[in-house]
């Protein structure tokens, strides 16, 4: 489970690996990073 | 044949056909919406995205943004030389970095090749609030309607028959039928109703007005009628910016005969004779 996610409170990077809660704050809700790989897709 | 626009300019057009039949009006149709080939963007590479929508949003938005296109200087990809590798005779880069907060427009899509600029500037593509960025960069393509509807050069484009109105002397100028047209193409005039000078093309054929002039209890007959013209039809016609509605139309054209003549080949193959021998007799 573990990924690079962002803390909506204090902003900083997570690791989530059993409770999803930021470890620095203790907020909740944390969003997910978009990874750096380029996406290519089709306009349809 | 016999060919009157009423109205022609880059956007819209609006013509009747008189001597044709109603199945070569509707291949007309069919080739100006399918056959005539535009610019559309086609593939997105989205280098960041933290907007509201999804990549495939995104990319189903730009698609759908119509381009300038000059179609003399574009070809489509499966005639290209560089076969369907992307250059500059089949293709043209766009590159959009947007920051928030900002909305981004179709203007916001810079053209490597700026006579293939969107057609229109203000088409919001996407919302970005605050710390929101987009950062692409999109690759279009000349294909036609066919393949897909992003390519279509028209909006709006149709026909229909040419209302035929008929009032019969037993009129008694009651004036049931002018009130109940919606198009507002009737009149009572000098005793009679008659057809508003200009405006019978604006019938729909509804036939209301047969209707109302029934419910006046004239008899089994109603006094005025409607029917419509068999070999004569009305296009209505509007592009979307990508090309002008004249280039549309003789393109759409274009296409039929070259269809045609292509036919004409096959079958002078088939049976051994060319078409130049069939006009020499």
């Amino acid at each position: 489970m573990a990924g690079a996610y962002k803390c909506a409170r204090c902003k900083q990077k997570v690791e989530i690996d059993v409770n999803v809660r930021c470890p620095y704050c203790g907020h909740r809700i944390l969003f997910k990073e978009r990874g750096a790989a380029i996406k290519e897709l089709k306009a349809r | 044949m016999e060919i009157v626009f009423s109205s022609i300019n880059d956007s819209a057009a609006r013509f009747s056909i008189t001597g044709t039949s109603q199945p070569f009006a509707n291949a007309l149709r069919r080739a100006m919406i399918g056959e005539v080939p535009t610019l559309a963007i086609e593939d997105v590479r989205i280098y960041d995205n933290t907007s509201a929508l999804f990549d495939e949003m995104l990319g189903h938005r730009l698609g759908l943004i119509p381009i300038r296109t000059d179609l003399d200087c574009y070809i489509p990809q499966e005639k290209c030389s560089c076969e369907g590798a992307g250059c500059d005779r089949c293709s043209v880069m766009f590159t959009l970095s947007v920051e928030g907060p900002a909305m981004v427009y179709s203007r916001d899509l810079i053209p490597q090749d700026p006579r293939a600029a969107p057609a229109v500037d203000g088409i919001p593509i996407v919302k970005l609030t605050k710390d929101q960025k987009v950062v692409l960069e999109a690759r279009a393509v000349l294909n036609s309607g066919r393949v897909h509807a992003k390519w279509q050069p028209t909006t709006t484009c149709g026909f229909k028959n040419y209302p035929i109105v008929e009032i019969s002397d037993r009129c008694d100028a009651c004036g049931q039928c002018v009130e109940e047209c919606p198009r507002g193409i009737l009149v009572v005039k000098g005793g009679r109703v008659t057809v508003v000078e200009g405006r019978l093309e604006e019938c729909s054929l509804c036939r209301l007005c047969e209707r109302a002039c029934l419910n006046t209890g004239i008899g089994e007959e109603p006094a005025i009628r409607v029917r419509s013209d068999d070999s004569r039809f009305i296009f209505v016609v509007e592009g979307d910016g990508s090309l002008p509605v004249r280039e549309i139309v003789q393109r759409a054209l274009l296409y039929l005969k070259s269809q045609s003549d292509e036919l004409c080949e096959k079958i002078g193959e088939v049976s051994g004779v060319t078409g130049d021998e069939e006009e020499n007799e």
